[in-house]
């Protein structure tokens, strides 16, 4: 015992001695020599980072955007990049947990140096590293969640939100409901948490009554039973529409379940925008088809299988050769999309980029940029709100969503966060410049 | 609609059948859980990973043999070879260093929880982390019984058939084999086994690679009704887990008897409770189970020590 | 071992490593520091583990519940009730001990795996209620933020040393490398006084033990209060230094992670856990780097972190499966 004892302490000491060389030997600063003063910003590069669930339950899906977004980069830097600079997107795993992302978040600003974080995804992870990135003071561009507090220019100076919040999406909805389906019953399944909160406050402002409200907890849709629990709920309320406001999984969980229990063709679906990408529901919940053939769903960005349009048509041209041909769905778009964004605000902020000319580029002309949403951009000198709008289609079996009045005919409702009323507005959308190269 | 004390019948069929169904899911990875238990003693988290390599590999299968029922039995086949290699590479080395030390009970749950780490890895490596379809022939819709459609598929018949059939192979093996004996033996006195001939080592492996098979009749089951992707199976093994324990981890009745209960006992919480309270209730049931019959309902009584 | 130390002593030897490792604070970059603040959080998680399975032989999976219900705990109390948070961080630790001693009853009942299978439904069981009630503010969970840095910490003598702004992170690990030995020492002194025989000799043998006198079941549940007040203490620590209290910070993978860390540490190795606890939040970004130098697809740089850090959690269990330092304990 005496010799396997010394052994295992010299193999001890050894271990720590390696961990603590190798901690020190990774404290030492990447790159000391820059030319240019601000941080990530050199001659030649500029450095963005995203924290992302790329392993765990979360993964799937949303794994797809940082790589879709790092597809564009690598297209505009072939392309001369932004003021001569070419972009890199250093991408880490957060497996969902705000633990993770609080830790690879300061890997990020303070090992990697990234000049600014783009497109971090999740509520609570992006709480949990807001203290940090306020006192820091890195721009967060174009968070992926639709919490409406990320608004608040006063709490989250840094951070600028780009979805509509699901509280203006749920008001658009009711008043849809109002304009469409006067008369019938209504229920709605949605999420047990702030996204569903939002969402309820967003339908009562509305004033949508429903028969028939059913709280989900996320992550309980991989069990069949909730599901049949929902569904059964729906028949008893005798609903004519159903409301499914959830992500993907619970939306394709919801249809199957409807499917499974021979409601197709009896209640009218209508999905949020955060579950409604067919691609993903398709995979899912095969046996949602039938059910999601004839869905109403409402989405500010244009259906991802529409290739007439000229914004999704480009962003498939990019995929195919800069992302190894990935399936096409929504996450892509989003992540195409986030990064055009992002090139017209470093191209705004001007060859002498720092951090706080690319926040005042965002306050100051963000409402002018070329995005393949119909719905306008509302930054300003004192908003933070981005899209404010919504468009509502109809599903086919492929992934197409064509407007509810028919090919092209986009409608367009748009309101606030807040008691704002929802209006029909006109869609001006910029065009997509050429060779969807930014030029502002 | 018949109603009792104001309760829907159908709605109460509808539940219990549901939860016989997913119960016996849960019965399979608790089968799985209690043959490693027995041979070696080792609560096996890696069986989730295993059974994920499993219906992965069942899935590869299907796009060559065109068949669902074919790829299921290559999913069971790669399920008993991977069980037997994780047990002949790792575990045994391992039971062999920490024998009689301070680690001795820890040590392999550990290695277990490296091994479905490592696993999930490799799955992701080679499938990527993104959901895919294994699909089976039969229909996912409800039964339908005149006007009414229930929330009971041909596929989930399957599953309770499928696993009433593993469960009866066991059931053969181990009571009526030369094999089952020596299974039996080894498990309860591996000295006095040895002495008797028994080649122990060799055992356990077997033990391991049924086990291996038992995750993987479960794994290639549920998938079709849901998705899989690297961690399509965790929770799983959660209530397999809490399942074994129910029903005595020694038994492998009780393993059968701790997922029916458990399946309905969860699906009487979702219907009248709500999602977010199930694993507590699991826990509730286990602990009152546990203070009656503290070695499961189909333990021997008195607590086994680790 | 050094028997000969007192422990009033250890306590001034402690003090003085203490002050040290403050003082370094000045010397290493924010990054660092709060990988320091983190090591300190492990550190108590850790030894909650220590005590219960090193001394008393029971095995918890849960322990990642208690530190939420601690977490949950120091949170609503420091926004609902405007208490300092030091007070915060006592009232998860007694928040910790309370669902330990409840839980002590069924733990002592039970042995080896049953125990295991029951804390494992809790590990799962527990986060989920945020969900429930919305008091405890569901999936995005609640945040806790003890504000800026006192001024009294930050123009201190001891901040004057090294260079450096005094950032937040900085004062997180002000705040937890203390308590971390604090807890050291004091679960030292648990374990060499009478209670600590009392656990010794339970677990080496609980018959021999009972015939002595030991009342082996008021034994567990003692184990399972000490253990659990260290877990919601922990829990309330890693609350204030991410921010916030979330149902997705206490998954089951904590439960886990605190299990591998305290075997990694030799179990029953109280010093044992600082290196575990090192290890811990060393290994992801290790395995990061590796995977990084080797390149490769999204599907590796997606995976190979995890498939390193498996690799080198199975080689450390077959290597030294009793932890970085082996003390057998006759």
């Amino acid at each position: 015992m005496q010799v396997q004892r010394s052994t295992s302490r010299r193999i001890s000491i050894a271990f720590a001695a390696l961990t603590a060389l190798a901690l020190v030997s990774t404290s030492m600063p990447a790159n000391a020599f820059s030319p240019h003063s601000e941080v990530g910003v050199s001659g030649s590069t500029i450095k963005l980072g995203i924290s992302v669930p790329l392993t765990g339950a979360a993964a799937p899906g949303y794994n797809k955007v940082p790589y879709a977004m790092k597809a564009y980069f690598d297209y505009v830097n072939a392309n001369g990049g932004v003021n001569g600079r070419k972009i890199q997107l250093v991408i880490k795993d957060d497996a969902y947990s705000p633990a993770l992302a609080k830790s690879v978040t300061n890997d990020l600003v303070l090992k990697d140096k990234v000049f600014a974080l783009v497109g971090t995804l999740g509520t609570a992870d992006n709480e949990a590293t807001t203290k940090f990135v306020n006192d820091h003071k890195v721009p967060r561009l174009f968070i992926n969640t639709g919490f409406s507090g990320f608004a608040s220019a006063k709490k989250y100076p840094t951070t600028f939100p780009l979805f509509p919040s699901y509280a203006m999406e749920a008001k658009i909805m009711g008043k849809y409901i109002a304009d469409n389906f006067p008369g019938k019953k209504v229920a709605l399944i949605y999420q047990d948490d702030d996204f569903g909160a939002d969402a309820l406050k967003g339908f009562a402002t509305a004033g949508t009554t429903f028969v028939a409200k059913i709280p989900y907890v996320s992550a309980s849709q991989s069990d069949p039973t909730v599901v049949g629990k929902w569904i059964g709920t729906i028949v008893q309320s005798q609903a004519d529409v159903a409301i499914m406001f959830g992500v993907s999984s619970a939306t394709a969980a919801a249809l199957g379940g409807a499917y499974k229990a021979g409601l197709a063709g009896k209640v009218q679906w209508i999905l949020g925008s955060v579950g409604s990408d067919p691609t993903t529901i398709k995979t899912l919940a095969p046996t949602a088809l039938p059910l999601l053939t004839g869905a109403i769903a409402a989405s500010f960005l244009p259906s991802p299988a529409d290739s007439s349009d000229p914004y999704v048509k480009l962003f498939q041209d990019v995929n195919a050769k800069y992302n190894n041909n990935a399936v096409f769905d929504n996450n892509v778009l989003v992540g195409m999309n986030t990064a055009m964004l992002t090139v017209q605000a470093l191209r705004a902020a001007g060859k002498n980029l720092t951090r706080a000319s690319l926040m005042a580029a965002i306050s100051s002309k963000g409402s002018t940029w070329a995005s393949a949403a119909f719905s306008p951009i509302l930054y300003s000198g004192t908003s933070h709100v981005g899209y404010s709008g919504y468009w509502f289609g109809r599903l086919s079996g492929n992934g197409d969503s064509t407007p509810v009045d028919g090919a092209g005919k986009y409608v367009l409702y748009t309101t606030d966060s807040g008691s704002g009323a929802v209006v029909k507005a006109t869609i001006n959308r910029p065009a997509l410049p050429e060779k969807g190269l930014p030029n502002n | 609609m018949l109603h009792i004390w104001g309760i829907e019948m159908k709605t109460i069929l509808e539940t219990l059948l549901i939860g016989v169904s997913s119960g016996s899911i849960y019965s399979l990875m608790a089968l799985a859980l209690v043959l490693v238990w027995r041979s070696t003693r080792v609560v096996n988290f890696a069986q989730a990973g295993q059974a994920i390599i499993s219906t992965y590999i069942g899935y590869e299968s299907m796009k060559h043999l065109h068949s669902y029922w074919y790829s299921v039995l290559v999913a069971i086949v790669a399920g008993a070879i991977l069980g037997a290699a994780v047990e002949a590479f790792v575990m045994r080395p391992l039971a062999k260093r920490v024998r009689g030390s301070a680690a001795a009970d820890i040590a392999p749950v550990i290695a277990t929880l490296g091994i479905l780490g490592l696993i999930r890895g490799v799955a992701g490596l080679i499938w990527g982390n993104t959901f895919v379809q294994y699909t089976s022939p039969l229909s996912g819709k409800g039964y339908t019984f005149g006007s009414t459609t229930i929330q009971f598929s041909p596929q989930n018949a399957a599953i309770v058939i499928g696993a009433a059939l593993v469960m009866a192979a066991f059931a053969i093996i181990f009571n009526f084999t030369k094999l089952g004996l020596a299974l039996r033996a080894s498990s309860f006195q591996p000295e006095i086994s040895r002495l008797a001939g028994i080649r122990v080592d060799r055992i356990r492996v077997i033990g391991w690679a049924c086990a291996g098979a038992a995750g993987a009749v479960a794994g290639a089951l549920v998938t079709p009704t849901a998705y899989l992707s690297p961690n399509s199976l965790d929770l799983l093994l959660v209530s397999g887990f809490v399942a074994a324990v129910i029903g005595g981890l020694d038994s492998l009745v009780g393993a059968g008897i701790g997922g029916v209960v458990l399946g309905i006992g969860f699906a009487f919480i979702l219907q009248y409770i709500g999602a977010s309270v199930t694993f507590l209730a699991a826990f509730i049931i286990l602990i009152f189970v546990l203070l009656v019959k503290p070695a499961g309902i189909m333990g021997k009584s008195g607590g086994r020590s680790a | 071992m050094h028997k000969r130390i007192s422990s009033l002593a250890r306590l001034g030897i402690f003090a003085a490593i203490g002050l040290v490792l403050i003082a370094l604070s000045g010397f290493v970059d924010e990054l660092r520091v709060y990988q320091g603040a983190e090591v300190a959080v492990y550190v108590v998680a850790i030894a909650s583990i220590t005590l219960l399975t090193g001394y008393s032989g029971q095995l918890s999976l849960g322990h990642g519940a208690i530190m939420a219900i601690g977490a949950y705990a120091a949170t609503l109390a420091f926004n609902g009730w405007h208490i300092p948070w030091m007070a915060a961080l006592a009232v998860g630790a007694l928040a910790g001990a309370v669902a330990g001693y409840i839980l002590g009853f069924a733990a002592a009942r039970l042995s080896g795996p049953y125990l295991a299978g029951t804390t494992l439904a809790l590990a799962v069981g527990i986060p989920s209620l945020a969900n429930q009630f919305h008091v405890l503010g569901g999936e995005q969970g609640l945040t806790f933020d003890i504000g800026d840095v006192p001024t009294w910490a930050s123009h201190s003598w001891l901040a004057k040393i090294g260079h450096g702004d005094f950032t937040t992170y900085k004062w997180f690990y002000w705040i937890t490398v203390p308590i971390a030995l604090a807890t050291i020492w004091v679960v030292r002194n648990i374990l060499t006084g009478p209670i600590g025989r009392r656990f010794k000799a339970m677990r080496s043998n609980p018959t021999a033990a009972s015939l002595i006198g030991i009342r082996v079941s008021s034994t567990k549940v003692a184990a399972f209060t000490y253990s659990s007040s260290l877990a919601g203490l922990a829990g309330a620590m890693l609350a204030m230094i991410l921010g916030l209290s979330a149902p997705l910070v206490f998954t089951l993978t904590l439960s886990f992670t605190l299990v591998t860390g305290a075997v990694l540490s030799g179990v029953s190795n109280l010093y044992g856990g600082i290196i575990g606890a090192m290890v811990l939040v060393a290994i992801p970004e290790l395995s990061a780097s590796v995977a990084t130098h080797l390149g490769g697809s999204e599907k590796v740089t997606a995976n190979l972190p995890g498939v390193v850090t498996s690799l080198l959690l199975i080689l450390t269990v077959l290597i030294l499966p009793n932890g970085a330092r082996v003390r057998r304990s006759k």
